[in-house]
């Protein structure tokens, strides 16, 4: 049956803005996730369900709180539920590291998202070969195994590699937040 | 601000890096969370460390430029794939994208804003690929308002369901067969446990699945190996042992044998007692695939009349529908007039069938140097692409629907990446780089969000995608629903496309040489293709699935 015509001009205003309130939340929103759960593959899972989830809910959503702040709530919900149907053997944090991370995480928002402009900064300055490396070890579905076995190389090599890039973005990051603006 | 990750001891930082990598021994994962537990300053730096590792992996969308310089490194597919929900209707794809995270930017929200509220709280709790039941066959299925809805061949994991007319038979991984008639309720539990809370169900237990256990609300009921029914209906049971035998324990008694020619009725309270035979009604197939078989043939009969009223259409570049003719063993291009030069050479791709199996042919692409090679020579304002293609597992980084050969100046690209995201691009420049990445063309991959997981393996969909330098957008649809929609930079506009030398289900012959990376052949099934010279629009899509569409996937 068609809804009456201000019923849906209504939920497309409501629709609207829950698009860009997630829209901006969300790379915060990711990050605070990943820092929960152990591969980027159950972050994507949680981030969808959370995205599911805040709609759900967002007629309940009060205006005056951070919309980031809120969606990190039932992020961290839909996390930890998603954390106990998870398997043992997988490298799940504990119940009480989780509640650590979790509670710790949604405070530091701000400040991983001041992080992550610098971390732009430094992934530009590293030499384009390390780059190309990090890319094509960090794409969905690459086995660090098989690419260094083609490559003819050893998989501790290529983790050994990626450890020291890791290591140098990190220096970059930390000495960037450490150093006053330029501008 | 204080460095939280240059201050971490060596034993900190080698925990977080074999954390990362996924190589980090039990033990070793015990003391670091123990640690954690113990020192704020290592969780803070641990936090910093994986929100680097997400920026990483959001690093690189576009796989294919880079690896083209890392010759003799093709990675292959492994990785679990993300399942989303595919109780999701695609039809309603628009409120896919959002769901998905990635295409959200890209979504206009101007389909239908209502659709996500179709998602009801059963369906937060995704079903994983790895179910352990599929759904052999539907007839005349109508699910009840407040279930789930399923499709032929979906994969099933620990669910209920309510169907509210019709029959549906469920195949289980253990071997058990099930067939179910509306009204009825059932929860599945395993490959070796059901719960019937009510309805008609027939069992079929082959000796690889005895020991199956059907529930009703009073009874549970062990398979011996044999062939049962059980109605239940208000809470009370009746069971008839049709071949074999089995075993039931009804409420606190005593388990009790039942064999062939036996029934009984399972009161909600009370005792068991005995029934005649030939009294309860449960569901028999055999008596539905006539009119199921009739079903398809109209569906066919329909399909092949839009398939008439499509050749006819002018903007089309080439129409395949994948039947070979008998006398050149070609892949004929029905679009009209008629044009031998557009037809299609196989190439170790099998004939197998389609979306109709006796009525229809597909090609499938299983063999790595399997492919259709076709030259579709003019130059052309637009391009859309629309294809029925049966998917079975996305084996290769790259998989490819449509693939010009050279990938030179505005020859596309249509292909799926392994992560399950449509793909289209077309070279905008081939002799300039990209300032990002200076191995490569200048090129823009236009991605949709994750239209395919390992849960739809198996399963006829609708695929389009539509390069409009008019509207200056790029758009990707699912079962005739725009999931997502991007904007052409102007850097990357582009406004005469070609095609010359391509293939369906690989890519042949590109003019680089980096064999590792151009098998691109796809695991799967196609049964249609239709490829125009103008941006169809939304609603013409749309109208296009619904009248190539098989009422029975």
């Amino acid at each position: 049956m068609p809804e009456a015509p201000n019923e849906s001009k209504q939920d497309d205003e409501r629709y609207e803005a829950y698009i860009q309130c997630f829209t901006h939340a969300e790379p915060d929103l990711r990050r605070f996730i990943r820092s929960l759960l152990p591969t980027w593959s159950d972050t994507d899972e949680v981030l969808q369900q959370t995205a599911l989830v805040a709609w759900r809910k967002f007629d309940d959503f009060d205006r005056s709180t951070q919309f980031i702040k809120w969606t990190c709530v039932i992020a961290r919900f839909e996390a930890l539920a998603y954390r106990r149907k998870m398997a043992r053997d997988r490298l799940v944090f504990r119940e009480d590291v989780f509640e650590l991370m979790a509670s710790e995480g949604i405070d530091e928002i701000e400040e991983r998202s001041a992080e992550h402009s610098a971390l732009e900064h430094c992934l530009g300055a590293i030499p384009p070969e390390q780059r190309k490396f990090v890319t094509l070890a960090y794409t969905p579905g690459v086995k660090i195994k098989e690419l260094a076995a083609e490559a003819g190389s050893t998989s501790a090599a290529f983790y050994m590699r990626l450890k020291r890039i890791r290591h140098k973005l990190m220096d970059c990051i930390e000495s960037r937040q450490s150093s006053p603006p330029t501008s | 601000m204080n460095n939280s990750f240059s201050s971490l001891s060596p034993q900190d930082k080698e925990w977080l890096d074999t954390y990362l990598d996924g190589t980090i021994e039990s033990g070793e994962f015990e003391n670091m969370q123990d640690h954690m537990v113990r020192d704020p300053a290592f969780r803070k730096a641990a936090r910093l460390y994986l929100s680097l590792d997400d920026a990483l992996f959001n690093l690189g969308e576009d796989g294919s430029n880079i690896s083209q310089s890392w010759q003799g490194m093709t990675p292959t597919h492994s990785k679990k794939i993300v399942s989303f929900s595919r109780l999701f209707p695609l039809t309603a794809a628009a409120g896919l994208a959002f769901l998905l995270g990635s295409g959200l930017m890209f979504w206009l929200g101007r389909s239908s804003p209502q659709e996500p509220l179709v998602v009801d709280s059963s369906e937060i709790d995704p079903p994983s690929a790895n179910g352990f039941a599929v759904i052999k066959d539907l007839f005349n299925p109508i699910w009840s308002k407040n279930s789930d809805t399923h499709l032929s061949g979906d994969s099933l994991g620990a669910e209920s369901f309510r169907l509210a007319s019709g029959t549906a038979e469920i195949q289980f991984y253990s071997g058990a067969l099930m067939t179910i008639e509306g009204p009825a309720e059932i929860s599945l539990k395993s490959a070796w446990e059901a719960v019937c809370h009510e309805g008609a169900v027939r069992m079929k237990v082959p000796p690889a699945a005895r020991g199956f256990k059907l529930h009703s609300p009073s009874t549970e009921i062990i398979d011996l190996g044999t062939e049962f029914g059980l109605v239940v209906k208000n809470g009370e049971g009746r069971v008839e042992v049709f071949d074999g035998e089995i075993s039931l324990k009804h409420h606190d008694q005593q388990e009790r044998l039942l064999i062939k020619g036996e029934a009984l009725t399972l009161p909600q309270n009370g005792p068991i007692t005995s029934l005649e035979t030939g009294q309860i009604n449960t569901p028999d197939t055999a008596k539905l695939r006539p009119h199921a078989a009739e079903q398809a043939m109209n569906g066919f009969r329909s399909w092949q009349n839009h398939r008439d009223s499509l050749a006819r259409n002018p903007e089309l570049i080439a129409y395949y529908t994948f039947d070979p003719d008998k006398n050149t063993n070609l892949i004929p291009s029905l679009s009209l007039p008629r044009n031998p030069d557009l037809d299609g050479t196989i190439i170790l791709a099998e004939p197998v069938g389609g979306r109709w199996p006796d009525l229809k042919s597909a090609f499938e692409f299983r063999r790595p140097g399997s492919r259709i090679r076709v030259n579709l020579p003019g130059e052309f304002p637009a391009l859309t692409f629309s294809c029925w293609v049966r998917i079975d597992s996305l084996d290769r980084r790259f998989n490819a629907l449509f693939m010009g050969d050279g990938y030179e100046n505005g020859e596309p690209h249509w292909q799926i990446r392994e992560d399950g995201k449509l793909m289209l691009s077309v070279m905008v420049d081939q002799d300039r780089n990209l300032p990002y990445h200076p191995e490569s063309r200048f090129h823009h991959v236009y991605f949709s969000p994750k239209i395919w997981d390992l849960s739809m393996s198996g399963q006829w969909m609708h695929l389009t995608s539509v390069f409009d330098p008019e509207a200056g957008e790029v758009s990707h649809f699912i079962n005739g629903g725009e999931v997502s929609r991007e904007e052409i930079q102007p850097e990357f506009e582009i406004r005469t496309f070609h095609i010359g030398n391509a293939e369906i289900g690989n890519w042949g012959q590109p003019l680089r040489k980096d064999p590792n990376f151009t098998i691109r052949n796809l695991n799967g099934r196609m049964d249609e293709l239709a490829i125009f010279k103008s941006a169809l629009s939304t609603e013409r899509i749309s109208r296009l699935y619904q009248q190539s569409r098989s009422t029975h996937r």
